[in-house]
């Protein structure tokens, strides 16, 4: 029994972070730039690629640090699509284009039938089918997040039909989701106390009051249990545990509650500053309610831990 | 990372296991009255026959030299099998600790075999009518005399004292200042005049204390004479920490929990699987705590963070019971639990003073 990460496993998130945090703001309003070019010089998208396909073969647990780092950063994009669910939703040829970064995919989402940022992609997936995107009729929907835009999509043209199942993408890609929103939370949670350690108000920093301190305290709590769910969930899909949806399903859920009450307070303590233009926290506050709803929210998440749990024992 | 355990934990886990199967007893009376104080007693010496009472110790003390992740085995089969609350838990869970860091050997042959057998029961005796959360307002104090000191002073609140045999906790030995001159002393009871007090239950279950004078050899101080503050802080961050509640307790509420709430109302069942998430995600942060603490690094301030957590997430598992039985509540173990879950958010530290660190020590706010 080990649950900690390996000095691979940390190196290759500071590496992704670092790289992140070396792109300033300009990050956020960038569709599919130089953040993503650095990243595909590293490799990151093909993480979870196999060998044999020109990627690094690794598992969901040697990347989810990585990939809430990813979350951490507000990386815009389809992110878990491209780098996650694609990988187990493609076949031969694409998978080695994957792998060099020079295919971005996004994925139609089973429960809303929208698709994010698929005005930047090159295949758009709406299971079973994939196509180009130019084979594909793209209307813009309005969405909660700037750096995830929202589309319907179309299947007009021609489209290819994709073998297997697409339960390994989502089961990766909601587990690779809560990921981002344990590193949404992590920033938020950071950039709040930052902030309340220099505002000043009755002569002292609001961070030094009792009702301030305890608001934070608590979404502490918050991410230091969530976060572990979210690694066991890695484990769970990459052994095909018998319990892996039910851990995707927890993971998704407890990580998605941290970071809206990460956002949520994250509001309150910068107060009315927060609530306009003027910070860039409004693309955190942003990206945790975008994907706490991606890939199932909350309420749906936990609706499967309660169908799951009932009647089974627990591991081990 | 991974969440593997290995052979010999599989088969610790199965030997315990099979033991609590065969030997758990059921309906204990309260441990807070003469003879459910007695039968929990008994208890623990057929755990300490087995080997079992301190898994974690060395042999030489009564235990086995389990490792943590052992120890956590140990505690969800325990709670799983529901096994009597453990009336030695003040001594074995906060007090050992402290001895194996500090005590001499002297302290450690003759208070450790008899703790781990229930022969002695430990009461702690922290607080004073005057110094809860703000412990370090205590008044309490050890004059010196010839080959040890006589105690003074008035301690409340104190667990298990009502039968206990010996106590533990802090005394002024100096005025040097809130946190100085404070010294660590263990003590039989049989001399302190001991007052029970009623718990919500009804039962006992505290007690206050009165030093006119006591008298304690100078065996009976822990580490050295001022050091106190500092050693008792030892003990509280692992009663905040892993050895107070460790996750097999709530693991084995939030399945009875799911248990009873099979069938009900799904928003009620919602809860309850919330519940059962929490418990989860406490086993798994104490399997990475756990992690740290065996590559060698202290827990700190971090036991905040869980303190915080599982008072509360108890709480809400017994508060959501009652409300899925309603008025049968009270004739169901789920009561008792619920009084007990409710004293959680208090002892210890209460969650005010926990959020206060986590935000200060963790979080670096400033004071």
């Amino acid at each position: 029994m080990n649950f900690a990460f390996t000095d691979d496993q940390l190196a290759l998130a500071a590496t992704v972070r670092d790289l992140l945090a070396a792109q300033g703001p300009g990050l956020l309003a960038e569709r599919r730039g130089p953040a993503w070019a650095r990243l595909a010089e590293l490799g990151f998208f093909g993480l979870l690629v196999p060998a044999e396909h020109d990627g690094l073969g690794l598992r969901l647990a040697d990347v989810v640090l990585a990939l809430e780092e990813t979350g951490r950063a507000c990386l815009p994009g389809p992110v878990v699509e491209t780098a996650v669910a694609a990988p187990f939703l493609l076949g031969g040829p694409e998978l080695g284009k994957l792998a060099t970064g020079a295919l971005c995919v996004t994925l139609v989402q089973p429960g809303s039938g929208l698709a994010v940022d698929a005005d930047v992609a090159d295949l758009v997936v709406a299971w079973p089918r994939a196509a180009g995107r130019d084979a594909v009729r793209l209307t813009p929907h309005p969405g909660t997040d700037p750096g995830r835009r929202m589309f319907e999509a179309s299947f007009d043209g021609e489209a290819v039909l994709l073998p297997g199942s697409a339960v390994p993408a989502l089961r990766r890609a909601t587990v690779a989701t809560a990921a981002q929103l344990v590193g949404v939370a992590r920033w938020l949670l950071d950039t709040s106390v930052a902030y309340a350690k220099v505002r000043t108000q009755f002569g002292r920093p609001i961070g030094a009051f009792q009702a301030v301190k305890h608001m934070l305290a608590d979404v502490a709590v918050a991410v230091e249990f969530a976060a572990p769910l979210v690694y066991r969930a890695a484990l769970a899909v990459d052994c095909s545990e018998a319990t892996a949806d039910r851990d995707v399903s927890g993971a998704k859920a407890a990580a998605g509650e941290a970071a809206v009450l990460a956002a949520r307070t994250a509001l309150q303590v910068h107060g009315a500053v927060g609530y306009t233009h003027e910070l860039d926290l409004r693309h955190w506050l942003a990206r945790a309610w975008s994907l706490a709803a991606a890939y199932g929210g909350t309420a749906e998440h936990r609706a499967r831990v309660r169908e799951a749990v009932a009647g089974v024992p627990r591991w081990p | 990372m991974d969440l593997d355990f290995t052979a010999a934990e599989r088969d610790f886990r199965a030997e315990v296991r099979a033991w609590l199967a065969a030997n758990v007893p059921r309906n204990l009376p309260s441990m807070n009255t003469p003879a459910g104080f007695q039968a929990h007693r008994e208890w623990e010496a057929r755990l300490a026959d087995a080997r079992l009472s301190v898994v974690s110790w060395p042999e030489e003390y009564g235990g086995r030299g389990a490792s943590l992740v052992e120890w956590l085995i140990f505690e969800e089969e325990y709670w799983a099998a529901g096994a009597p609350g453990r009336v030695s838990q003040n001594g074995i869970f906060l007090l050992a600790p402290t001895l194996f860091a500090y005590g001499t050997e002297e302290q450690k042959a003759g208070f450790l075999p008899r703790m781990a057998r229930a022969e002695d029961v430990w009461a702690q005796a922290w607080s004073e009518p005057e110094a809860g959360s703000d412990l370090a307002a205590l008044t309490s104090r050890a004059v010196r005399t010839d080959g040890g000191w006589l105690l003074h002073g008035h301690k409340t609140w104190s667990s298990r004292a009502a039968h206990a045999s010996h106590g533990f906790g802090l005394f002024r030995t100096s005025g040097e200042g809130r946190h100085r001159g404070l010294t660590y002393f263990l003590f039989p009871l049989r001399d302190v005049e001991v007052r029970p007090i009623a718990q919500l239950d009804g039962e006992p279950g505290f007690a206050e204390l009165r030093f006119d004078g006591v008298f304690v050899p100078d065996s009976g101080v822990l580490g050295a004479p001022g050091e106190g503050w500092r050693i008792a802080m030892a003990t509280t961050s692992s009663e905040r920490g892993l050895t107070l509640r460790s996750p097999g307790r709530f693991l084995a509420t939030a399945d009875r929990l799911v248990e009873l709430a099979a069938g009900a109302d799904p928003a009620l069942a919602d809860r309850a699987a919330r519940c059962w998430l929490d418990a989860e995600a406490y086993r798994l942060q104490t399997y990475a705590v756990a992690r740290r603490i065996a590559s060698g690094r202290d827990l700190g301030p971090a036991a905040s963070l869980g303190k915080v957590f599982w008072s509360e997430l108890d709480l809400r598992m017994h508060t959501l019971a009652l409300e899925l039985l309603g008025e049968r509540a009270a004739a169901t173990p789920w009561f008792d639990g619920f009084l007990f879950a409710l004293a959680g958010p208090i002892y210890a530290g209460t969650n005010e003073i926990q959020r206060t660190i986590i935000a200060e020590r963790v979080l670096g706010l400033p004071r």
